[in-house]
């Protein structure tokens, strides 16, 4: 595997200029097969009046349509596939519970290429194979336990393929099997930290130093409080099944932005409103094209996800392209009274207050024709057994805070330690009661 | 790609002679690598005055001791690997807390042969990668999932990984992907027959033709009801996580014993009770002794599964030899719906937690076709007095308890105390009313 520093030295490591070469090449070969097997894209791209075999930069990419989640439903279950059944070797489909689920698949090359990019990505984060993976991701039609399995036993740890759920088990393994890393979105990191704590397990003495975490987005604040908590350095994947799974991106030792593996993915930063492109560095929806995926390929697909660009190199060397941190979903955008509200701000405020759980729920509402928004805010045990009084001002000190950041008054109600429901998997962070749900 | 009848033709239509030969050169490799490298091994080879360098004959293996699930617990987690770990790239687990769970290692070398192994039964049978196979069986520790999935794919077959669970769904993917091989429990493919014919789902249309089913022991009437009711040719595939998942052997479509993949996996029938090797064709327990396995070689495990040896030919043309259905334990293990479950486990936990009488009784039954697990247990007078709200929340808490220590649903019942039936002998822990049905 060569250099120490890196999975695959030259490819990580290519100049821009070389980079968005491969992408063109690969790019333009990519849209002349597409076009030739799948409908949907060979309409589209003939109605915008472009040939294929006549891309000549990456800037061409932008007069093609986007690709949205209804365009797989709508072509449910395999109707944007390029290859033939013969040629696919595996399904992995969204949980989806309203309508058809996004059905996606892989050929055995498709497959091949996602375990070497997570490979690439536990390597940059600082995995070896000598260190054993805890992965409690759910496995199945999920691609969470199944992508990051794969790259593990690529790059050569042991991968313990737990799953999820059962936390008391997840916790004795990862002590008797002396885990060094472990794979779970962060609201379950969070929750493994309290159920140790309970059980009275110091993590501090445990092996664990990595932690691999992604499938919903979380703030610095977030990482902050699991890392604390759980000893360990905590580390930002990203993916969703319709690109390929996790892999898509994923913070290196630095964590300074999650690295974009722009070998086989192109971005683009959108405006989500208009879809124009933002400049560079301006916050927007992400786009991704797949560049070399074989049974699914995939043109200019709407993430709903937003973030924003750095293309300067990375102080670990690698050349790809980071993405920030996810701010949170185009369509979790909150707008109260008018004013758009991002949860992930928030999140924010609340964490850098000293007493404040990273346990909380954003409630919408409305009352006499107004939204209403409040905040539902767990409290450690001692500041709940203060004064009454105490409470009070805890709680419009916090709301002043969300003022000055939000713009809009938010109210914010305290709850007692361990009420607010927990999750095994993603956290749900907002109820919007204006759309009928309910706690 | 492949367009023979059989996977691995070669091999498959070996002679017995020429089996024995290529069996006797990796058995003494075998035991050549566990010597070398674990010191449990070493020690045992040792006292048993067996020379890994002077193995002649395959009736040479009988000088060795047995190896049975305590010594494996005995060495938790990874005591019996005879690789380093960084050799190991998966391991996989019995379910259970209480003691600890057996723990099992794969080396890459492993999985490829694990994937070899299965890929032939499920291609020998006319698995092809036109075909589209949905796993139902569970992801994770379980090495159900994983085994035919990994098989699957090698063959090139479109893999579905449906796990188990959410009947509904199953069905859905079922009937939009035209699902044409299932793999699964078969407890659990009735259940899903049984909620299709409530949709009024016709079987008789869909694509399904033929499923691989195991973890748990079936009867042929049961076969004879899968295959009338879901249309498809239903095979009984057996294996162990301990010997390396699904893939140890499996019916080819005559039905009639399941052959061993013999140039990996070596067995033998005891006398349970004695040790003693038997005759060829007489029931006792398998063993197995892994061949090629490098991470968890396995020697002379005991399984505790009831069967014997058929060496005839069999009209397929494989001359692996066939072990019988496995015809019920030598133990008190119970299976409830694929996971393995002894009554001690159970008591552990409840012993453990306060309150409770030492007396109890598990009762096991099936609904729907699905195995049901409740364990009846009496508490103390004290606490019985209680308000009945607060037994409601212990029995909640027993539940709990259970499910973390043993990973099933147990439901559990609270009885006032001197209730339970009290046994004079030998205690009747276990109510299977599943046998009755």
């Amino acid at each position: 595997m060569g250099s120490s520093d890196y999975w695959e030295p030259e490819v990580e490591t290519l100049s821009r200029n070389r980079l968005e070469e491969l992408q063109l090449k690969r790019l333009k070969n990519m849209l002349v097969k597409t076009c030739s097997t799948v409908d949907l894209y060979r309409r589209r791209l003939d109605d915008a009046g472009i040939d294929p075999k006549r891309f000549n930069t990456l800037d061409d990419l932008e007069k093609i349509p986007f690709t949205v989640k209804d365009d797989l439903r709508d072509n449910y279950p395999f109707g944007l596939f390029a290859r033939t059944m013969k040629e696919v070797v595996r399904i992995h489909s969204s949980s989806g519970t309203t309508g058809n689920p996004t059905v996606v698949g892989y050929t055995k090359n498709d497959i091949a290429m996602w375990a070497n990019l997570i490979a690439r990505q536990l390597y940059a984060a600082g995995i070896r194979r000598d260190d054993v993976i805890q992965n409690s991701y759910g496995y199945g039609l999920f691609t969470g336990g199944l992508g990051l399995h794969y790259g593990g036993e690529l790059l050569g740890a042991v991968v313990v393929p737990v799953s999820g759920g059962n936390t008391e088990r997840q916790i004795k393994i990862m002590q008797d099997y002396k885990s060094t890393a472990i794979c779970c979105t962060p609201s379950y990191a969070l929750y493994i930290a309290e159920v140790g704590k309970e059980l009275g397990v110091d993590f501090e003495s445990l092996p664990l130093v990595t932690g691999i975490m992604g499938a919903e987005p979380w703030t610095e604040e977030i990482r902050r409080e699991i890392e604390a908590r759980l000893h360990i350095d905590a580390i930002d994947i990203y993916g969703l099944s319709e690109i390929i799974g996790p892999g898509v991106s994923c913070e290196c030792d630095r964590k300074a932005g999650l690295h974009i593996a722009e070998d086989h993915f192109i971005i683009e930063i959108i405006d989500p409103e208009t879809g124009k492109r933002k400049k560079p560095g301006e916050i927007g929806e992400m786009v991704f094209t797949s560049l070399t995926k074989e049974a699914l390929p995939i043109i200019r697909y709407r993430t709903r996800d937003l973030s924003k660009i750095d293309t300067s190199k990375c102080g670990c060397g690698r050349t790809h392209a980071r993405m920030a941190k996810p701010m949170g979903r185009a369509d979790d955008m909150l707008i109260i009274r008018g004013v758009n509200v991002f949860p992930s701000q928030i999140e924010e405020v609340l964490m850098q207050v000293r007493g404040v759980e990273p346990h909380y729920l954003i409630v919408v509402d409305s009352k006499n024709y107004l939204d209403t928004l409040e905040v539902w805010i767990e409290v450690s045990e001692e500041i709940f057994s203060e004064k009454m009084n105490d409470l009070e001002n805890f709680e419009s000190a916090i709301e002043h805070k969300l003022y000055s950041i939000t713009g809009i008054k938010i109210d914010v109600k305290l709850k007692e330690p361990k009420t607010i429901q927990r999750s095994i998997g993603k956290a749900k962070r907002v109820i919007d009661k204006r759309k009928g749900e309910t706690i | 790609m492949n367009n023979d009848r059989f996977w691995d033709k070669k091999t498959t239509e070996l002679g017995r002679d020429e089996i024995k030969a290529i069996q006797l050169t990796r058995l003494q490799r075998t035991l050549k690598h566990c010597y070398d490298n674990n010191s449990f091994y070493r020690k045992r080879m040792d006292d048993g005055g067996l020379d890994p360098e002077n193995i002649k004959d395959l009736a040479d293996l009988e000088k060795l001791p047995f190896t049975s699930k305590e010594e494996l617990r005995d060495n938790y987690p990874f005591g019996l690997f005879c690789t380093p770990l960084e050799e190991v790239i998966r391991i996989h687990s019995s379910s259970g807390t209480t003691g600890n769970p057996t723990v099992v290692g794969y080396t890459q070398q492993d999985l490829n042969m694990w994937s070899d192994v299965l890929a032939r039964i499920m291609y020998d049978v006319g698995t092809r990668r036109e075909d589209v196979v949905q796993v139902s069986h569970g992801f994770g520790l379980f090495t159900g999932g994983f085994g035919f999935q990994n098989s699957a794919e090698k063959i090139g077959a479109m893999m579905v990984p449906a796990s188990g669970g959410n009947t509904e769904r199953q069905l859905k993917l079922m009937i939009d992907f035209k699902t044409t091989v299932l793999c699964c429990t078969p407890s659990y493919t009735l259940h899903m027959a049984e909620v299709a014919e409530k949709k009024g789902i016709d079987f008789s249309k869909l694509y399904l033709k033929l499923g691989f089913f195991g973890a748990e022991p079936w009867s042929e009437s049961m076969r004879k009801e899968i295959e009338e009711r879901l249309h498809i040719t239903a095979l009984d595939s057996y294996g162990l996580s301990e010997v390396i998942g699904p893939g140890v052997s499996c019916e080819c479509l005559h039905q009639n014993g399941l052959h061993i993949n013999e140039d990996h996996f070596l067995a033998e029938i005891i006398d349970p009770a004695t040790g003693k090797t038997l005759p060829l064709g007489e029931k006792g327990e398998i063993t197995f002794t892994s061949l090629t396995k490098k991470a968890f070689p396995v020697l002379r495990y005991r399984t505790k599964d009831i069967s014997y040896l058929i060496e005839e030919d069999c009209q397929c043309g494989k001359k692996f030899i066939r072990m019988a259905k496995p015809m019920g334990r030598t133990d008190d293990m119970m299976i409830i719906r694929g996971v393995n479950v002894f009554p001690s486990q159970i008591e552990e936990v409840l012993m453990s937690v306060g309150d409770l009488e030492p007396h109890y009784l598990i009762v096991l039954d099936t609904k729907n076709y699905m195995d049901t697990i409740e364990v009846w247990v009496e508490v103390s007078e004290e606490k019985f007095h209680d308000k009945i709200m607060d037994l409601e929340d212990f029995e909640r808490s027993i539940e709990s308890r259970l499910y973390s220590d043993i990973g099933i649903r147990i439901k559990a019942s609270l009885k006032e105390p001197k209730t339970i039936a009290r046994s004079e002998g030998k205690a009747q822990r276990v109510l299977d009313k599943r046998k009755t049905n």
